[in-house]
């Protein structure tokens, strides 16, 4: 019996010492890829920033109103976020090459579905960046020409257009994701059916008189104007 | 106005050629000098030129009209003196003329102390300055070049008891240039004219300088050696200056005498020249085209120098017998006008005081690729005189006016030092600058007229060239490119209007610009572009996109 | 790379007939057939009149008119000139029409004319508006005659205008223009101008015709290129400027929009120049400087004034990303006065321009936008302007314009400063 016992644990013992040599080279080898894919990963991000540069991307980036939105976001500028992006995805690259050398299955397999989604998720961000980007633009260019015109409330209609394209931004990012979509297609036709729903209602009945009132005064007012003169005094 | 510093100036050059005692006399010696030429830069500057090549003006027996040189690094004192030339010279570059002089690098004069020395003592330290042989054996193989008058490359030196090597005349012996020493000295000579201010070199009979037995004695590569030499002496202590070489070769042969870019700068094309006058003659462009399509390509900074006449007889060493008989019965039916292998005419009396033929010639030599050469006089149709010796008929004085020896010196007639032209037709009461400049459509405006025509882009004198083909073979029609712009020649090489259609799909959309007066062609289009020309009438075309 | 192509088979023949010429006029048409009729008559009697030895051709350019406009042109017939003399060209009139393009372009109109004048090597050349109904003979003369023979290359037409017209030009194309330029053209954007043919030579090559900022007031760039390219400049005094036909003139986003674009890319492109252009040199003028009409006009200044403060209030973040924050806080201040007491003073209105020619140079935010948030600012002056001058005189209001120009002198050196700083 004690036989047994000591032969178990020598069986034992020389199992995990087995393990261990197996282990240890195989660990040495993803220690040295993560190391090595820091190093192309850091050489890749500093030629893509300088890549960048020559490109004036932040310059373009500055004119569309982007760097104010990553400004507000406490981020940095676009070509620091796309070069430490590349950074990232590289040396993630790397680390799962090397956990891959491990040896282990089940790890491999969770990681690969991790990285399976990013680029998913990395469409998603540019959708999400670029909606934020045309909402802005748009809105703007909305809140101009309705100040210039002389609209009331300019504020609402520039508003309304961000609001309806960062909404739809969002919901074109999260359906990009797969995350629960049925459930964010749904929720986003029926909360803009709503919301154009509850406008045509509340104009077209609640505001009816209010309406009128508008669409009086605007006609009138190019009426009495004519009438009265012209308006402003020609620029040219 | 001075004369730019331009890496690549002589690419875009207008050359006149002239000799110094054929052009103004100040002292009415009856001789043209340098102060003479000094007064009529104003002159050559409102032609349009931008560079003179002066012929030798060194002391000299004038055995050879001053290519038998005595004395390398002096003026004749028939022109003048050493310091009537630097201000000839400095007078020039203010006005922006650069100067080219000759550099007759082959042979000296036996007058030549040089010589004087060689021939005195086989022991002397010059002995070997020059080609000596005890007998007249050696370089068989070698062909005589005056053919008229000498009978041998060797020649009988009395005082050293021994043969003596010369290419030319026999008064001209050869140099050795196979001893260091005589390397020296002429790059002494080179550098004492380049010290003073010259631009530029012509040198003189350069294929011969070595000669090696079993061989023709032209083109050796000891010879280029030589010259890549002097080449890279001359970058080195004095860049912008140029090198221009005589080698009548053929193309291809020439083609050597510009290394890569190491060698000459610029060589005369002679085989181009007679197949200019020949597709006249024969109405039909086959010798023009074949003789540039053999030619071969050369370096970026090179150049080839393009002319019709100058001071030699119109050469025909480079053509066939069956075209050299051809150019015999057309333009000199009279045994007077030939010598050597050549033709000694001017430019005008061959083309028979035409001046449609004129214009046309000189229109092709200003388009064509390369830099253009007009022989002074040329630009008035000076005539000749045949039955002057040698090739002195092409050279006599230039025409000024109709006054006394046509305003080109105050001497006596019978001083000068060669007869005016005087009979009604070229004579100087007919043909001179001062009559010319008073008649708005003369020669000579037209001369202007052309080179400022050419002077207006650098089309000309950079671009490359493409043949076009239109079935009408009597028309010669090429475009000239360069960054992108291009200029349409189209020639007519007959003495009767032509039709011709040309295939310029290449360049459809664009509107051709007649260059001369400025005037609007129908744009090209998808089919072939008529042009109708009078006899031995061109056009040149920009081609513009608009 | 293969150029494009801008002139049409077509016209090219039509030019090639005409040959070289001493004297174009060119005539950019949309939708005018109503009154070109006029316009190539005045331009034709001036040939007779003026230049009855010359070459001359009119060149009219249409941007694909549906009403019939180049029949017109084509079909008009010049009487002979009224003077009595029964004056006459002695030569072939020349007119040549072309359709440049299917839709109305004022850049490529002007490029059309331009090459026109270059193909035919005129010496001088005008540029006149069908829209312009009372265009007269000597309006013809008096643009074509300085360049003719004394030799000038950029003609400027000066106007009798009522003193509330042109006030884009008077409060803030001519006094940027001058102050910065050097020269003072008190029409940037004219519709007729004179011109030489060396000048039509050198614009026409320069590569800004595929330039959105400039193609719709591609004057402005001309006139402002003759300054920077040392071309001689001058003015003459044409006559009354009527108005168009109703809906012709642009409104007052439009214009600011495309002249105040045009001017800012001015600024970017010849940079070099107006930096180193220190003291401003007088233009020559052919007739008077200036001749306003001061009757009454009719404005709704109240409303103007409340476009300037709620413009100010809604486009507050937008206008403190593109205004020194000492502007702004002027700017605000003025927007917190009644409408009686709003005053926007020229020293604060050069500021502010200066402040746009900078932020615009640095694309703090898109350029478009940038010119946009400057309408109500411009609006907020005009209505100072409005209430300063309701009984001024003409001579008042010259003097206030000098004075504004000499503001805007003043402030150059801040211009440079903002543009030299970083973004």
């Amino acid at each position: 019996m004690k036989e047994m016992i000591l032969q178990g644990l020598a069986q034992a013992y020389d199992n995990l010492v087995h393990m261990i040599a197996i282990f240890v080279p195989r660990f040495a080898v993803m220690l040295i890829i993560v190391v090595v894919g820091w190093i192309v990963a850091l050489a890749l991000r500093y030629m893509f920033r300088a890549i960048l540069h020559v490109t004036r991307l932040d310059r373009i980036s500055e004119e569309a109103g982007a760097s104010q939105v990553l400004r507000k976001a406490a981020l940095p500028s676009i070509s620091e976020v796309l070069s430490r992006l590349l950074f990232w995805v590289v040396w993630l690259g790397f680390m799962v090459l090397g956990v891959s050398m491990l040896g282990i299955p089940e790890l491999h397999e969770q990681i690969a579905r991790v990285f399976q989604l990013l680029p998913q998720i990395f469409i998603a961000f540019l959708i999400l960046f670029f909606g934020v980007l045309a909402s802005n633009f748009l809105s703007r260019a909305a809140l101009l020409a309705s100040v210039n015109a002389g609209h009331r409330s300019p504020r609402v209609w520039s508003g309304s257009i961000r609001f309806v394209i960062l909404i739809l931004a969002i919901s074109m990012a999260l359906e990009q994701i797969g995350l629960a979509n049925q459930t964010v297609t749904s929720a986003f036709s029926i909360v803009f059916g709503a919301a154009m729903l509850a406008l045509a209602i509340a104009f077209g009945l609640g505001g009816r008189h209010l309406a009128r009132h508008a669409l009086e005064q605007y006609f009138g007012n190019r009426k009495t104007e004519q009438e009265k003169g012209q308006e402003e005094p020609s620029p040219l | 106005m001075a004369v730019e510093a331009q890496p690549l100036w002589y690419k875009d050059a207008i050359i006149y050629q002239l000799h110094v005692r054929t052009f103004c006399d100040s002292n009415n010696d009856g001789i043209g000098d340098f102060t003479g030429l000094l007064q009529k830069l104003d002159y050559l500057q409102e032609l349009g030129i931008n560079t003179i090549w002066l012929l030798p003006f060194f002391p000299s027996p004038l055995r050879d009209d001053g290519y038998d040189i005595a004395d390398y690094t002096s003026v004749h004192p028939n022109y003048g003196t050493l310091d009537e030339f630097r201000a000839f010279l400095t007078a020039a570059h203010e006005r922006g003329i650069r100067i080219i002089i000759e550099l007759v690098a082959n042979h000296t004069s036996d007058q030549h102390p040089w010589f004087q020395e060689a021939r005195s003592s086989t022991n002397n330290p010059k002995r070997d300055w020059y080609v000596w042989s005890d007998t007249d054996d050696k370089y068989k193989e070698v062909r005589i070049i005056f053919l008229d008058t000498e009978l041998s490359n060797w020649a009988w030196d009395p005082v050293s008891k021994s043969y003596y090597w010369h290419r030319f005349f026999s008064h001209q012996p050869d140099l050795n240039w196979d001893n260091p020493a005589v390397f020296e000295a002429m790059w002494g000579v080179m550098q004492f004219w380049l010290d003073m201010g010259v631009d530029g070199f012509r040198l003189d009979a350069i294929p011969y300088l070595i000669e090696r037995e079993g061989t023709n004695g032209e083109n050796l590569p000891e010879t280029h050696a030589i010259l890549r030499e002097l080449r890279r002496l001359l970058d080195k202590q004095y860049p912008g200056k140029m090198l221009l070489a005589e080698a009548n070769q053929w193309p291809a042969d020439v083609r050597a005498y510009f290394g890569d870019g190491d060698e000459f700068h610029m060589a005369f094309h002679f085989p181009l020249m007679p197949r200019m006058f020949m597709a006249v003659r024969l109405e039909d462009r086959k010798p023009i085209i074949e003789i540039l399509e053999q030619t071969p390509q050369i370096p970026d900074s090179c150049q080839w120098c393009i002319f019709l006449r100058n001071h030699d007889e119109l050469t025909l060493e480079m053509v066939t017998d069956v075209e050299r008989d051809y150019m015999y019965d057309e333009y000199a039916k009279d045994k007077q006008m030939r010598i050597n292998l050549g033709i000694r005419r001017r430019l005008a009396p061959m083309m028979e005081n035409d001046r449609r033929r004129i214009e046309l010639l000189t229109g092709m030599l200003m388009s064509m690729p390369g830099t253009p050469i007009i022989y002074y006089g040329d630009e008035i149709g000076m005539g000749d005189n045949v039955y002057l010796g040698d090739r002195n008929g092409v050279r006599t004085p230039m025409q000024w006016n109709g006054g006394w020896n046509a305003g080109f010196s105050g001497a006596d007639p019978e001083r000068l030092y060669s007869a005016v032209i005087s009979n009604p037709v070229y004579g100087y009461a007919a043909i001179n600058v001062e009559s010319q400049r008073r008649t708005q459509h003369s020669l000579l405006a037209w001369m202007k007229q052309i080179i400022h025509v050419r002077d207006s882009t650098p089309i000309f004198s950079r671009g490359s060239i493409e043949f076009l083909r239109p079935s009408n073979h009597r028309v010669l029609a090429y475009v000239r490119c360069y960054e992108n712009k291009q200029v349409l020649v189209v020639n007519n090489l007959s003495s009767t209007a032509q039709a011709v259609e040309l295939d310029l799909q290449d360049y459809k959309g664009s509107i051709p610009i007649e260059m001369f007066g400025g005037n609007l062609f129908p744009r090209i289009g998808d089919a072939s572009y008529l042009l109708t020309l009078a006899p031995y009438q061109f056009f040149w075309f920009r081609l513009r996109r608009i | 790379m293969v150029e494009e192509i801008l002139l049409a088979d077509d016209f090219v023949r039509q030019l090639m007939s005409v040959g070289e010429v001493d004297v174009l006029v060119g005539i950019p048409s949309f939708n005018n057939a109503l009154t070109i009729a006029n316009t190539v008559q005045a331009v034709e009697q001036s040939f007779q009149l003026g230049f009855a030895r010359q070459r001359v051709v009119l060149v009219a350019v249409d941007g694909g008119s549906g009403d019939g406009t180049r029949d017109v042109v084509m079909n008009a017939r010049t009487e002979k000139s009224s003077s009595g003399r029964g004056l006459t060209s002695l030569r072939t009139e020349q007119r040549v029409v072309t359709q440049y393009a299917n839709a109305p372009s004022a850049g490529l109109a002007l490029r059309t004319i331009l090459a026109a004048a270059d193909l035919l090597r005129a010496k001088a050349c005008a540029v006149v508006s069908p829209a312009t109904p009372n265009v007269t003979t000597a309006w013809i003369t008096n643009l074509l005659e300085p360049v003719y023979r004394d030799k000038f290359d950029f003609v400027a037409p000066l106007y009798n205008r009522h003193k509330y017209d042109g006030l884009l030009s008077r409060n803030l194309l001519y006094p940027m223009s001058r102050s910065v330029f050097g020269q003072g053209i008190r029409e940037l954007h004219p519709s007729e101008l004179g011109f030489s043919g060396r000048l039509a030579s050198h614009c026409l090559g320069q590569d800004v015709w595929n330039q959105g900022d400039i193609q719709d007031a591609p004057e402005i760039w001309m006139a402002l290129t003759a300054i920077s390219s040392d071309f001689k400049c001058c003015q003459a005094f044409l006559g009354t400027k009527e108005r168009g036909t109703a809906g012709t003139a642009p409104d007052i986003v439009t214009a600011v929009r495309q002249n105040v674009g045009s001017l800012f890319w001015c600024l970017d492109a010849d940079e070099n120049f107006w930096m180193q252009r220190a003291t401003p040199e007088a233009v020559p003028s052919f007739g008077p400087q200036s001749e306003l009409t001061t009757e009454p006009m009719n404005l709704n200044r109240q409303r103007i004034y409340e476009l300037f403060r709620s413009g100010v209030q809604d486009l507050g973040p937008i206008l403190e990303t593109i205004l020194a924050s000492d502007t702004m806080a002027e700017i605000r201040s003025v927007t917190a006065q009644s409408e009686e007491k709003c005053r926007f003073s020229g020293e604060l209105w050069a500021r502010t321009l200066f402040d746009f020619a900078a932020s615009h140079h640095h694309a703090v935010l898109n350029r478009d936008h940038l010119i946009q948030a400057l309408v109500p600012l411009y609006r907020g002056r005009i209505h100072s302007f409005l209430v300063e001058h309701q009984d001024s005189t003409a001579q008042q209001m010259e003097a206030d314009t000098e004075n504004l120009c000499v503001q805007f002198e003043k402030q150059k050196p801040y211009l440079v400063e903002r543009w030299k700083a970083k973004a």
